[in-house]
């Protein structure tokens, strides 16, 4: 196991195969949710609940079958998986594009604060049913007010996160910089903005999850795609197996988005916990 | 030639009466090699923040070359006690980075990072990341990101502190021939006597409440360890280990056994 083993037996004999040890959190999260499918399957063979309020996993199962080659709603599985990834995605470009910039100015600037930091404060509570009927009067039903609507979701973590990460940046780091003769743009290129990545990475992080949330909102009103939209359609005539399948693809999606992101943090910010 | 210049420097913080240095009076000229040591609390740490321009004085001048200083800049380039070293920059990235500020051009400025990295001993490190460096290897790091543009001062807060006494040895010497090549007036906090009277073209010594400088004496041993001498031998001839003495009894102000 050890180094030294290792460097000791390796003229001689091949170096020891690292013993195999159980991936135990993968294990337990696995467990766990076979546990939850296992109690489902159970329940709804035992008759506990009306199919209609607790559809079996197998009919859940065949309505994804169903979405996925002949359609429902309007679409296939794809096309509103494919709506649904573009109005979370682009509304965190997008959210990124303005939180990062507002986030830099309340965390380096006093007129910056005193301006923006009252404004993010007051999205931040909103719910997004509450907001939506103004954004649909205001910008209308088309693409833009569903970006909107996810976006205004993931504003206040974007902004919240950028602003901690900054104060992450040493004084010694910022000290430094300033004796090079770093102008304010500079400081804020080359230190406080890399010194607040890790923290605003964990914001995208929280933003994708405020975005999957607020999607079934934002697909309220006027879609003809998305997995919000499916839910909807579905929900309206009691098609419950489909609501849960609907269900079920968010939650996948949401993982491997959340996923994809770890993996570019440890890919692009590999200093990360690492002084 | 240019000269730093700390003239009836008094500082105190917001609210509290209590001054942290007054009165302070120190030239620093280029080719000059300031130690500044004292008991903690004697505001050594503040001395350098106003000679590099963190802090302003309260009352007194700061003033290089007669003119005076508002800031931070170029001319007087720091080595901190945490390193301060960027983990999202390689080491070369590091040094080239004061580099980069000033406008140089890229293949010259990783040219002349990858030249200063070499005269603190750190060839073949240059790609590697921060955080796979020892802690000696950073704080030379942190030396060449300091000499990187050529800076008239280096001022260096307890730069050893964090090292180990085998390391600190090979250091000093290293830091002599560096101050020695780029021509700058060095100024070093530190709380080791050893250090600061081998180092030293001159020490200070700092007594605290209020910091006021209680001593101050010229010393060759780092001149002549450039000539070639032997740092061993200095270290234990009769004069230094008087001074030593000297400088043990100025900072506890007693007299010298």
């Amino acid at each position: 196991m050890t180094d030294s083993t290792a460097d000791t037996t390796a003229l001689t004999a091949p170096v020891p195969r690292e013993k195999f040890r159980l991936p135990w959190g993968l294990v337990l999260g696995v467990s766990t949710i076979g546990a939850l499918i296992l109690f489902w399957a159970l329940a709804s063979w035992a008759g506990w609940a009306s199919p209609v309020f607790l559809p079996s996993p197998a009919r859940v199962w065949a309505a994804l079958n169903r979405v996925a080659t002949d359609g429902y709603a309007n679409a296939t599985l794809l096309e509103h998986m494919g709506a649904s990834l573009w109005r979370v995605f682009a509304a965190l470009f997008f959210t990124m594009l303005i939180g990062v910039p507002v986030g830099l100015l309340i965390a380096t600037s006093k007129i910056g604060r005193g301006i923006l930091d009252p404004l993010v404060e007051f999205i931040r509570p909103l719910p997004p049913l509450a907001y939506l009927p103004l954004i649909i009067i205001w910008c209308g039903i088309g693409e833009g007010s569903k970006i909107l609507v996810i976006g205004i979701a993931m504003l206040a973590p974007i902004v919240i996160s950028t602003v901690s990460g900054v104060k992450a940046a040493g004084e010694n780091q910022i000290r430094a910089a300033r004796t090079f003769g770093a102008t304010r743009a500079q400081l804020i290129r080359e230190v406080m903005l890399p010194a607040a990545l890790p923290s605003i990475f964990t914001g995208m992080r929280i933003a994708l999850g405020a975005g999957w949330t607020t999607l079934v909102a934002s697909e309220l009103v006027a879609a003809t795609r998305g997995l919000g939209y499916m839910i909807q359609s579905a929900a309206q005539f009691l098609v419950t197996d489909m609501v849960i399948a609907g269900i079920l693809v968010i939650s996948v999606l949401a993982t491997l988005s959340e996923i994809l992101l770890r993996w570019m943090e440890r890919r692009f910010l590999p200093w990360i916990g690492k002084s | 030639m240019s000269v730093l210049n700390l003239s009836h420097v008094s500082l105190s913080y917001d609210g509290t009466p209590a001054p942290v240095l007054k009165d302070i009076t120190l030239s620093l000229s280029q080719g000059d090699f300031i130690s500044v040591i004292g008991r903690s609390g004697s505001g050594k740490t503040s001395l350098m923040n106003l000679a590099a321009g963190f802090l302003r004085p309260s009352s007194g001048q700061v003033t290089i070359g007669g003119r005076p200083v508002t800031g931070p800049g170029p001319d007087r380039a720091v080595v901190f006690q945490d390193d301060a070293l960027f983990p999202w920059r390689t080491v070369v990235g590091n040094v080239a980075l004061p580099l980069k500020l000033a406008g140089v051009a890229r293949d010259e400025r990783e040219a002349t990072a990858r030249r200063w990295l070499a005269s603190v001993h750190l060839e073949g490190q240059e790609d590697k990341h921060i955080w796979q460096l020892s802690g000696g290897q950073r704080q030379r790091v942190g030396i060449a990101r300091a000499l990187a543009s050529g800076p008239d001062f280096l001022l260096m807060d307890e730069p050893l502190g964090a090292l180990d006494a085998m390391t600190r040895d090979r250091m000093h010497e290293l830091l002599l021939q560096l101050w020695d090549q780029s021509h700058t007036g060095a100024l070093l906090i530190t709380h080791s006597v050893e250090e600061a009277l081998f180092l030293s073209t001159s020490v200070v010594v700092l007594a605290p409440d209020p910091g006021r400088i209680s001593f101050q004496e010229d010393y060759d041993y780092g001149r002549r360890f450039i000539r070639g001498e032997d740092p061993r031998a200095l270290k234990s001839e009769p004069g230094f280990i008087a001074a030593r003495e000297r400088l043990l009894a100025a900072i506890y102000e007693k007299e010298p056994v």
